[in-house]
């Protein structure tokens, strides 16, 4: 049988550059990454209180806007161990398999998904104690936090 | 406001990872033209056209207008509709109420996609992560450690949150997630139109898979598909003049809550596998379909399930099954194919994923549940009556359902 026949592909690459502003609360909570505080807020009517910072309730339909510091320690409520990271749709193996948890913080109702380290994958359990490290030379990004470890 | 049917139900030819021998037009076209099939309709009797596909994957933004010429739209309305993973389901909707109006009596619903074309985890990180997406230039590395979804593996990492949570509440385990998957990938093969085919599929195939992030493994993922679906849609005035048989919609609802786990800035909610959408749509659409009991007078269910444990925890949430209770009715049997309550009997999101023809794809499959015109085997041995389509999407917290019934609901 004759080897079929491929129609032309077009390969575009396109490079958009796009600009956000991100809001004021999470301005704030970045900066506050800097001094080594994990800023949230609070809700005044449910007192539920959410980090990183946004600037309404849905449920209430309230302003967000009782300032509180939560963490840096916090438990870890829900995890995955990732084996495969995607660069540009391309799947790649780990080199280690890594940790992420979804932590809440001493403080806070929310829960932050942060990478966990110092911490074997079968230590790794709902309930585990973690601690908020953050970057030695604040960089001024969300970065400065840089990971958890075992508190 | 009036009932609306469902008239014909048209395919692209198949459904794969790569569709190389035409451009995305032409494929919708192949769609809308199959479509015609089982009506006496000829393009000049459709009204106005509702078509859909997903934001930012094939890096087209208006595709609806490139392609008029090749779904009869010249000269016509033409409605685009983009709600993310649920479009298919949203664009049906949207037919639906330019019908039950009264403003137009026939009108096509078409939901697309051409996933080769573009790079979806690009277009998912415009949609899954739009808040995560302005962190970039402020350090957060989409590509890097940093980038949590990321290195979670995709999607697939965000949704391991929701299978860990689930599992967690409902006693489940790892292993009734291989079960559900082969129990799909096993009714894909039955359906030829189905993207990821694997005959008598045993869970066994399933755990040799290995795991992208726990607990998921790479056989409780869905594919990424190219193909198209477009629906025939008609108020009941035109019904009988146009086809033989119809399935009508008898209830429709769709529900948000805020962005859910799975987010670097979620909202206020803890736990995705809650699903409070589901619970809030599902019950606005039996009651206006005027199903009390769905748990027995549902007759089969078609969910959005982009990972194998979402069919076990969408049956609970809208109300098939009580919570809690899925894994024990996969080991009995009752979802299979031939069972008391079959889900998914095309395969699923799961073996399936043209993404904005995925939630389409479960009205359809209700549809031709109904109508008996289910092909190649998948058609559940049973009188349907009454059936369930769900589509989900958003960031993990936006959900659409539509119930279909044999005979129109009571106004």
């Amino acid at each position: 049988m004759a080897k079929e026949r491929e129609i032309l592909n077009s390969v575009v690459p396109l490079d958009f550059t796009y600009n956000y502003r991100v809001g004021i609360p999470l301005e704030k909570y970045i900066l506050g990454l800097a001094e080594g505080k994990l800023l949230g807020v609070a809700c005044p009517s449910c007192k539920k209180v959410v980090t990183p910072p946004r600037s309404i309730c849905g449920i209430c339909n309230e302003k967000l806007d009782e300032w509180v510091e939560v963490g840096p320690e916090g438990t870890v409520e829900n995890w995955t161990i990732g084996h495969v990271r995607l660069e540009k749709g391309e799947a790649k193996d780990n080199d280690e398999p890594v940790l992420i948890g979804m932590i809440k913080l001493d403080g806070a109702t929310s829960l932050m998904p942060g990478l966990i380290e110092g911490m074997r994958p079968e230590e790794l359990a709902a309930g585990a104690r973690v601690r908020a490290v953050f970057k030695a030379e604040p960089e001024g990004s969300v970065r400065d936090l840089d990971h958890f470890e075992p508190a | 406001m009036r009932n609306v049917a469902i008239a014909g139900v048209g395919y692209t030819n198949v459904f794969v990872s790569k569709r190389k021998d035409m451009n995305a037009p032409e494929m919708i076209a192949e769609a809308v033209d199959n479509a015609f099939r089982n009506t006496n309709l000829r393009p000049e009797d459709i009204d106005a056209i509702v078509i859909g596909n997903m934001q930012t994957f094939e890096g087209v933004n208006l595709p609806h207008l490139w392609a008029s010429e090749h779904f009869c739209g010249v000269g016509k309305p033409v409605m685009r509709v983009a709600t993310g993973g649920t479009t298919g389901m949203s664009v049906v909707h949207a037919a639906y109420y330019h019908i039950a109006c009264g403003l137009y009596d026939t009108v096509l619903a078409i939901g697309w996609e051409k996933q080769s074309e573009g790079d979806s985890q690009v277009g998912l990180t415009g949609i899954v992560l739009p808040e995560a997406l302005a962190l970039v230039p402020l350090g957060l590395d989409m590509t890097g450690k940093q980038g949590m979804v990321f290195s979670g593996g995709g999607s697939t990492g965000a949704a391991s949150f929701q299978a860990m949570s689930y599992l967690a509440k409902s006693g489940g385990t790892i292993e009734h997630i291989d079960k559900m998957a082969a129990l799909e990938r096993g009714n894909a093969a039955l359906n030829p139109y189905a993207h990821l085919k694997v005959p008598n599929c045993k869970p066994e195939d399933i755990a040799a898979t290995p795991i992208v992030s726990y607990p998921l493994r790479f056989g409780h993922t869905c594919p990424t598909s190219d193909g198209a679906t477009c629906m025939v849609m008609c108020s009941a005035e035109k019904a009988p003049k146009i086809a033989d048989k119809v399935a009508w919609i008898n209830g429709l609802a769709n529900c948000a809550s805020e962005p859910t786990t799975g987010n670097l800035l979620e909202g206020l909610l803890t736990d995705p596998a809650e699903q409070m959408p589901a619970k809030i749509a599902s019950k606005k659409a039996y009651e206006m379909a005027g199903i009390t009991d769905p748990k027995k007078e549902i007759d089969m269910a078609e969910f959005y399930d982009g990972f194998a444990h979402q069919s076990m925890m969408w049956s609970e949430r809208l109300g098939l099954f009580d919570e809690g209770k899925a894994p024990e009715m996969l080991d009995k049997g009752v979802m299979n194919l031939d069972g008391e309550m079959p889900v998914n009997p095309s395969g699923g999101v799961l073996c399936t994923n043209a993404i904005g023809a995925s939630a389409m794809n479960r009205v359809s499959e209700c549809a031709l549940q109904i109508m008996g015109l289910a092909e190649g085997g998948h058609q559940v041995p049973k009188k349907v009556r009454n059936a369930l389509a769900h589509g989900w999407g958003g960031l993990f917290q936006y959900v659409t359902v539509t119930v279909l019934g044999d005979t129109p609901r009571k106004m």
